[in-house]
């Protein structure tokens, strides 16, 4: 019985360990978004150190930020973003989980490729699904993913007091870059 | 008469003092600096790594934007970022030497909270102890 079984385990198992290393990671991601108003003083942040898995055998895609790690020029309005409008002490982590639209990684070359990613976008305890459009390529043996789309603050529960709403874009527009190397 | 003038100037010294305090200090003051804030914890990585894995929430509020200090091996570098025993990844603002892998040090960094994706605690603003 265990015997007629083993050739199957075994190839299972090679099965599993071939996917595995398919995955591509990063740990210093880049995500910027801006949600500035011409005429007005700049409202944008940076994080240096989102991370990503990219599964080239399916084009699963995530990403996670810990929504801390965003920068801004001026110190006030990090901590209004952290303290009035992510909430970042209850809601640390904004993550991506996602797929690339018909993957398909012999297809992909160090000429940039352009592709969809769609997925559920989580933040501020808020889920919402989200489309961009990316660009991908392969740099020696790590593959590039770069992109934009933009969210509205209202889809994820945030309100933007009146008294500043028109320091601060009804859209904010995120730009991601991702350099993966195989895991 | 001189009174009045002295008043006047009173008037206008206070309201420079408070445009000033109300501009530098409150609209553009300065950023916090982690290098030189105090470490309100000092713990071994793996026990930071440890704690974080049984119970994120209480983790979280012990050292969520706390400036802490950790020990540990340095597993990897890459880049701007060394992580310390495959457990805690820390991003210094200049890139790291290769020649500090392997090495066991002390650094300190703002914990910005456990990722999942990779299953490591985050510190950034990382600057090295020794």
């Amino acid at each position: 019985m265990l015997k007629n079984k083993l050739p199957l385990l075994t190839l299972f198992l090679l099965g599993a360990l071939s996917a595995n290393a398919q995955k591509y990671i990063t740990k210093n991601g880049n995500v910027k978004f801006e949600a500035s108003v011409p005429s007005f003083e700049e409202v944008a942040a940076e994080s240096k150190s989102t991370s990503a898995v990219f599964e080239t055998s399916t084009g699963d895609f995530a990403a996670l930020t810990l929504v801390k790690g965003f920068r801004f020029k001026v110190a006030l309005m990090e901590e209004h973003f952290n303290e009035n409008y992510v909430e970042s002490d209850k809601y640390p982590k904004a993550s991506f989980k996602g797929k690339v639209d018909d993957f398909d990684a012999s297809q992909v070359t160090t000429a940039e490729k352009t592709v969809t990613i769609t997925g559920d976008l989580t933040l501020h305890g808020k889920t919402k699904r989200v489309s961009s459009t990316a660009k991908i390529s392969k740099s020696g043996a790590a593959y590039k993913i770069s992109g934009s789309f933009s969210v509205k603050p209202e889809d994820f529960g945030i309100e933007i007091p009146k008294i500043v709403s028109k320091k601060v874009a009804d859209k904010v527009s995120v730009d991601y870059n991702f350099l993966l190397n195989k895991q | 008469m001189n009174k009045k003038r002295y008043a006047w100037i009173a008037a206008i010294a206070l309201l420079i003092i408070c445009g000033a305090y109300l501009y530098n200090g409150v609209l553009y003051k300065e950023a916090r600096n982690i290098a030189e804030e105090k470490a309100a914890f000092r713990l071994s990585s793996v026990q930071l790594v440890a704690e974080y894995k049984t119970n994120m929430p209480a983790s979280d509020s012990n050292y969520l934007n706390k400036t802490i200090e950790v020990r540990g091996k340095v597993t990897q570098v890459s880049d701007s970022l060394l992580t310390l025993d495959s457990g805690i990844s820390c991003s210094f603002s200049k890139k790291m030497g290769a020649d500090i892998q392997g090495k066991e040090i002390t650094l300190k960094g703002r914990c910005i909270g456990f990722d999942e994706l990779m299953e490591e605690v985050k510190l950034d603003q990382c600057t090295l102890i020794d």
